[in-house]
């Protein structure tokens, strides 16, 4: 019985030690700051990317191919790579080619709004990797839009492009939302990827404490933090689906 | 064929509006249209009738060029619009046809209004005020003047319908393409649709109708075209292609469509 109280007791403190969590908090909190920064900013840029993406592969006719066939082939070039990959060689290759010369140190070596140099390399994988994504969401959307709608717009006059900005692109993104905000979560837990290559943020803080102390609580600690943000998130994701469910059972168009 | 293009975008020109002249389209191995010559007079209503898959919506789908033809030629206002020797271009065709559409295709993520502005707004590059004028008159004539801010899914089909006209007139268009405008609507509702179609051609708009509303081609159209299996089999004023049609296939066909 002893025995097994034991146990327990050093599980709780393994995982669960008040002193080390508030011991920790405030650097754990630092490291989740730069996490979070992270994801805000590549997640709207991997929105951007992914919509432009998704466009350009939407364009007609045999011109259109110009463009086109090079956006199929990235969606489905970044799409069959692992995250880890992208980040390893945008940080060799990137840094290795500003020591040469042959990338100018501002970008090669970006250090904007007082950020690393490390956290822009991960800016630029994610947004790489997760734009390939959130082009094929986007996609999904563009397609789900009845083809009357673009038949419509071009009676009108207005050009492909046109129809486009105004009339299928809103109405796409109205639709993908959900599957878009899912996207999101799954890309704030991928920014812990961007530690392999240096970046302080909240998995690496936590590791760095355990090996300290020889402890997990400062990753559980880390791990709630996450939670903290993704929870909510889910919650409001399943809101956004119940309603659009409720709203096209009634026969009603998503807006 | 002497053109000359005013400011407004009119045109001056001999002879017909329109003219196709051995128009010919196929959907992979299906030929859809066999060769058809048609000619529209300014002001003409031409109403198109026809078995499903006789090529009527095809028809007008190569005049706005929403499918251009394989073959042949089409002329409006004077200019080829189709070809190699097309002088006019999409754009040129888009601003002068209107179209409306079985399945209304109003935007449903805009109101009422800006589907009636959207077009001239971003196209013709007006102003809103001068759009949102427009608009309004537009929807009056239509009977929709309390419905302006409402978006599509709250407006019945007969209403989303008449605001798709609306739309289509915003362009100042001088053709106007109609397809099968009522037979996505319940039956109380073809009415008021009609109605406002009627209006239209009092107003002197030429209109070519894709149409199985026998009653209203009697009544409105100056001129009947029947098609079937790609061509027009035959055409005349109203009394005579519905009342003694002289070729077979149109009697069978009317024998089908007014037994009940």
């Amino acid at each position: 019985m002893q025995a097994l109280w034991d146990s327990i007791q050093a599980i709780q403190q393994q995982f669960f030690d008040p002193t080390v969590m508030t011991e920790n908090f405030d650097e754990v909190l630092a490291g989740f700051w730069v996490t979070l920064r992270l994801s805000v900013i590549a997640g709207v840029l991997s929105l951007i990317w992914g919509l432009i993406l998704a466009v350009l592969r939407q364009t007609p006719g045999k011109l259109g191919a110009i463009v086109r066939l090079p956006a199929i082939a990235y969606i489905n070039a970044l799409r069959g790579v692992p995250l880890l990959l992208v980040i390893l060689i945008i940080f060799v290759g990137l840094g290795q080619l500003t020591n040469e010369g042959a990338v100018p140190e501002f970008i090669g070596i970006p250090t904007w709004f007082g950020q690393r140099d490390v956290f822009w390399y991960g800016v630029f994988a994610i947004t790489l990797t997760y734009g390939a994504y959130m082009a094929e969401v986007y996609r999904a959307g563009i397609e789900a839009v009845p083809s009357g709608q673009m038949e419509a717009a071009r009676s009108l006059g207005m050009s492909h492009a046109q129809a486009m900005r105004y009339i299928i692109v809103p109405q796409a993104v109205r639709k993908v939302i959900p599957p878009l905000l899912n996207d999101f979560i799954a890309l704030m837990k991928d920014t812990a990827l961007v530690s392999v290559i240096g970046l302080i943020e909240a998995v690496q803080v936590g590791r760095d404490v355990s090996r300290e102390t020889l402890n997990s609580s400062a990753l559980m600690l880390a791990a709630f933090m996450f939670l903290a943000v993704t929870i909510p998130l889910a919650m409001l994701l399943d809101r956004l689906i119940a309603r659009q469910q409720a709203q096209t059972s009634r026969g009603v168009s998503v807006l | 064929m002497s053109t000359a293009e005013h400011e407004d975008g009119s045109v001056d020109f001999d002879g017909p509006i329109l003219q196709l002249r051995g128009v010919k389209k196929s959907f992979g191995d299906l030929r859809v249209l066999a060769g058809v010559d048609l000619e529209i007079e300014k002001g003409e209503v031409v109403c198109v009738l026809g078995p499903s898959g006789s090529g009527k919506s095809t028809l007008l789908r190569c005049i706005n060029l929403l499918a251009p033809p394989e073959e042949g030629t089409i002329t409006l206002e004077g200019t080829q619009i189709t070809g190699t020797e097309s002088e006019g271009g999409v754009d040129f065709v888009r601003r002068r046809v209107g179209m409306v559409f079985q399945q209304f295709n109003l935007f449903p993520h805009k109101s009422a209004l800006e589907n009636v502005t959207i077009a001239p707004r971003r196209v013709l590059d007006r102003s809103d005020a001068a759009c949102n004028d427009r608009g309004k008159e537009l929807l009056a004539s239509v009977g929709m003047t309390d419905k302006v801010d409402e978006y599509p899914d709250r407006l019945s089909g007969g209403q989303q319908q008449r605001v798709a006209i609306a739309r289509a007139l915003a362009m100042d268009p001088h053709v106007m393409l109609f397809d099968e405008v009522t037979s996505a609507l319940d039956p109380e509702l073809v009415k008021e649709v009609l109605d406002a179609m009627r209006e239209l051609a009092s107003e002197g708009m030429t209109m070519i109708v894709v149409t199985h509303e026998i009653g209203f081609a009697r009544d409105v159209a100056d001129r009947v075209v029947f098609m079937d299996g790609g061509v027009i089999v035959e055409q005349g004023p109203p009394a005579q292609i519905l009342d003694n049609p002289s070729e077979e296939r149109t009697k069978r066909f009317l024998g089908l469509v007014l037994e009940h």
